[in-house]
């Protein structure tokens, strides 16, 4: 008994404790909610107290104010920026760092209702490889549309490592219009590169593989696997890659990594640096050395340099054979006729950046402390005179790396990627140091590093891979955020970091976490060199450009018509309803439901899924969308609006009826 | 009680005219006698330290780079290396570089056995060695944290000299920093002793002073170069009418 009532005192006092704490622990919070309070809310609260109670700095509130961008008012640059695994294209206002617009491409977007049951299954369905549909890409390298070297914001090329593909991007509406397989390749990374005019989309291959992707032993990797050099023919009337016209390079089986298109005096020429000239494949399990040491072993390796005028002419003039239906200049023509040349670049270098007047390629050391700057005048010079060092065991000749190169520049760890600004600098992101290095172009000196967070791989200037760069801003790519932000499990945001370049030292404005994939480059367009469409004109298929020829641009001309087991529906949304709205088929009918939206005003979407069918689709103002499916499921099914179109928004729907056979 | 027993003993003793420690002139049975105590409880001391020394760390390092904004740490003991070592290892693989386990295998092993053979050493030197191998108490004291620190440079310069030629990253052969600040690649790296060094150099200084008390024991005695902290005549208390 006596037991019994001191535990009762004891586990009293315990309960009460813990009210107490509880209790104090309450005051206090209430207390500095009131503070907090007063100080952002009170008419007397100063910038100091505010600047106090957050524990910012002066520095904090300079950076802040230079990225805050009040709603109303319109980010002054525009970032695209590669989405990573999510096959995705991230669009990012600048400087405010604020996510836009994620564009579906490799991977199908539910909200832009890419890839579910509309037109834009089309285009998904054309970048299957081996006729097998792949949903998800490595997505690399984004690139602008250029003319005369600079922007001209009228698309945007995308590649995916993974699955060599390339896409490309309409920026009228933001849509990706068009995915280009690359039936040679087994994988792609420098790409998707524009020449200055944008006639060439250039991809080159990652991992080589035996082109046409045919089976070959390891055994046979020096005799039978090849890189490639990929040239997409690109037609800017149609807005698509022109295949026929296409045209690649055959190339060494050295990992031909990343790629850039000479512009101005380079013009017609094209850079690949490589690495793995040691051709290891790994062999870990044998007790071999894996690749990363096999591939490692040389001091140097090649870049390659390409006279793609030159090959251009060579296909036009039949000396190109043809794989998997794609012309192909045979690697011996390409050495014995001077469209492939090589250069040493420092052990299993990274990055390849021609400059803004494009005398000079930049390839950063990686495993080597330096960038090495190249001279095209003298790589050329070379060329012309047939000045080699000697050739490799492909019979493609060799420059000499000292005869070839304007410098190298001391760097730091790891050096990758250059961009440029307008005052004669080059940035350099430097990964293992996790550092950008500002350089200068003009006595090839490193002047200042920054610190960024963490491990810097793609580096991007606004503007910073055209013919003028504006300066400005940079933007570090970070692949590791560590504790830059609150935490999310163990997979990390990854960090984009803007950069202030226009002081005399550079400076971190804000850290923006990307939360959708690894990113690889980006690239920063100036926004009135943008024209994006408001509305379609109406009826407007997307995909062709014209008003469709199943658009239905009055209510009244909506219909059904059936024909055997096929049945078309010719339908209208107009907030808020959908004329037809009630539609009976017989189960195992062909359904193609032709549906435009009449809506022109700005910002009036409305959507349209069909429950259960897997369809969804977006109906920007105007916009024609054709949804084709088999009703293979009997039942009830309604169809509503999946936009907030309305107050009336809810009942924008109606009744899809299969009956059972 | 013993003390007083031995005392009166050895004043009979020293009326004896065997004269086994010259303070004992003056207050016969009582310097020597704690000298002799404090040989023996200095080298237990030490020997408390050495054992306590095995289960603390001896040595970290610490490893900064801008994508390790905590640090890596490394702390070395006797029987292993813990900490981030898993993430050295990863990172060291790129230069080539033997993992952590493969340091000092050996004495790793060894160790435990090691220090129970000291403690052993030092508990027979302190009781039984003569004055003239007194001075060994001194020196087993010293080589322990000096065979450590010889035997962690060793390892630092073979890691540091037999870099895997076939690693992505070939760096002319270097000894990484033992103590003090140091660089390697984008590390700022900081080695320093810790709490089990420290131990062992306090029972150096302890068998320091062990050793002293020890040349003081029997100083005025003339079998002082015979016998022990265990004198066979005054320690467990001499026979009656001993022999001189």
């Amino acid at each position: 008994m006596q037991l019994s009532i001191g535990k009762a005192l004891v586990m009293g006092g315990a309960v009460l404790g813990v009210a107490v704490a509880a209790a104090s622990c309450e005051n206090k919070a209430e207390q500095k909610a009131t503070q907090a309070a007063s100080g952002a809310l009170g008419a007397s609260a100063s910038l100091k107290q505010l600047m106090d109670s957050r524990g910012l700095s002066e520095a904090d509130v300079e950076a802040a104010v230079k990225t805050y961008v009040p709603g109303g008012k319109a980010d002054e640059y525009m970032i695209f920026a590669s989405g990573g695994h999510s096959g995705q294209v991230l669009v990012i206002g600048v400087p405010s760092m604020r996510l836009l617009k994620v564009i579906g491409v490799f991977s199908p977007e539910p909200w832009q209702g890419y890839g579910y049951g509309g037109e834009s299954d089309k285009v998904l369905a054309a970048g299957k490889q081996n006729g097998k549909s792949i949903t998800w890409a490595d997505v690399h390298h984004p690139n602008l549309s250029e003319t005369k070297g600079d922007y001209d914001g009228q698309f945007l090329f995308v590649n995916d490592k993974a699955n060599g593909r390339v896409a490309v991007v309409d920026l009228t509406d933001f849509m990706t219009k068009q995915i280009v397989p690359n039936p040679l390749v087994a994988s792609d990374h420098g790409g998707a590169f524009v020449d200055p005019n944008t006639e060439y989309v250039i991809e080159t291959s990652q991992y080589p593989a035996p082109l046409g992707r045919a089976y070959e032993p390891l055994s046979e990797y020096k005799n039978k696997y090849r890189g490639v050099a990929m040239f997409w023919k690109f037609d800017r009337q149609k807005g698509r890659i022109d295949v026929e016209k296409s045209f690649a390079v055959e190339l060494p089986p050295y990992t031909q990594d990343l790629a850039d298109a000479g512009k101005l005096g380079s013009d017609g020429w094209a850079f690949i640096n490589s690495f793995n000239t040691e051709m290891a494949v790994g062999g870990t399990l044998e007790g071999k050395p894996p690749i990363e040491s096999g591939a490692s072993k040389n001091d140097m390796d090649y870049l390659h340099i390409i006279n793609w005028k030159k090959a251009e002419q060579l296909v036009k003039d039949g000396k190109a054979t043809t794989i998997k239906g794609m012309k192909v200049l045979p690697l011996k023509v390409a050495g014995e006729e001077g469209v492939l040349t090589l250069v040493g670049e420092p052990k299993s270098p990274h990055g390849c950046d021609v400059t803004p007047d494009g005398t000079a390629v930049v390839v950063g050391g990686k495993l080597d402390t330096h960038a090495t700057v190249y001279d095209f005048a003298k790589m050329k010079a070379l060329i012309d005179q047939k000045k080699f060092e000697g050739k490799d065991d492909y019979g493609v000749p060799i420059l000499n790396f000292k005869e070839a190169i304007r410098g190298q520049v001391e760097i730091g760890l790891g050096p990758l990627h250059t961009v440029f600004d307008d005052k004669g600098f080059a940035y350099t992101s430097v990964f293992i140091e996790s550092v950008v290095a500002k350089w200068s172009l003009k006595d090839l000196k490193t002047v200042e590093k920054l610190p960024v967070h963490y491990n810097i791989g793609h580096i991007m200037a606004a503007e910073g891979d055209t013919v003028s760069p504006d300066g400005k801003y940079v933007v570090a790519m970070n692949k590791m955020s560590m504790d830059r932000f609150s935490k999310v499990g163990p997979l990390y945001p990854q960090n984009f970091q803007l950069v202030d370049t226009t002081g005399e030292q550079m400076r971190i404005l804000i850290d923006a976490p990307i939360g959708i994939g690894e990113p690889h480059y980006s690239q920063m367009i100036k926004i009135d060199k943008l024209k994006p469409i408001s509305a379609y004109k109406p009826g407007e298929n997307p995909y062709t450009g014209h008003v469709d020829p199943a658009a239905v641009l009055k209510e009244k001309d909506a219909k059904i018509v059936r024909n055997g087991t096929t049945v078309d529906v010719y339908m209208t949304a107009i907030r808020s309803h959908f004329v037809p709205d009630q539609i009976e088929v017989n189960e195992g009918d062909t359904v193609n439901i032709h549906l435009t939206s009449l809506e022109s005003a700005e910002d009036q979407v409305h959507g349209f899924a069909l429950n259960m069918y897997n369809v969804n689709v977006s109906l920007e103002p105007g916009k024609h969308e054709n949804i084709s499916f088999k009703a293979d499921i009997p039942g009830v099914f309604p169809f509503f609006c999946t936009e907030f179109c309305s107050a009336l928004h809810l009942e924008m729907a109606g009744y899809f009826l299969v009956k059972p056979k | 009680m013993t003390s007083i027993a031995a005392n009166s003993v050895r004043h009979d003793e020293f009326q004896d005219g065997h004269r086994h420690l010259t303070v004992a002139k003056k207050k016969p049975g009582g310097r020597h006698f704690a000298a002799r105590w404090s040989v023996i409880l200095l080298s237990l001391a030490a020997v408390g330290l050495q054992v306590a020394s095995l289960f603390q760390p001896w040595w970290w390092i610490k490893l900064y780079a801008p994508q390790y904004p905590k640090g890596l740490k490394m702390v070395i003991s006797l029987t292993g290396v813990s900490g981030d070592v898993r993430e050295v290892d990863i990172l060291n693989h790129y230069i080539g570089m033997a993992t952590m386990e493969k340091a000092a295998a050996v004495e790793r092993q060894l160790a435990g056995y090691g220090i129970a053979f000291l403690a052993i050493a030092i508990v027979a030197v302190a009781l039984l060695a003569g004055k003239r191998l007194n001075k060994l108490l001194a020196v087993v004291g010293f080589a322990f944290p000096f065979a450590f620190l010889a035997d962690s440079l060793f390892w630092m310069y073979r890691f540091g000299h037999t870099l895997n030629p076939e690693a992505p990253i070939r760096l002319p052969a270097f000894t990484p920093q033992l103590f003090g600040n140091g660089k390697i690649g984008q590390f700022m790296t900081f080695a320093q002793p810790s709490v089990g060094f420290w131990l062992a150099v306090a029972a150096f200084v302890v068998l320091l002073v062990a050793a002293f008390a020890r040349s003081r024991v029997c100083a005025g005695c003339a079998k002082k170069g015979e016998c022990g902290a265990i004198c066979r005549d005054g320690f467990v208390g001499p026979k009656a009418g001993a022999a001189p």
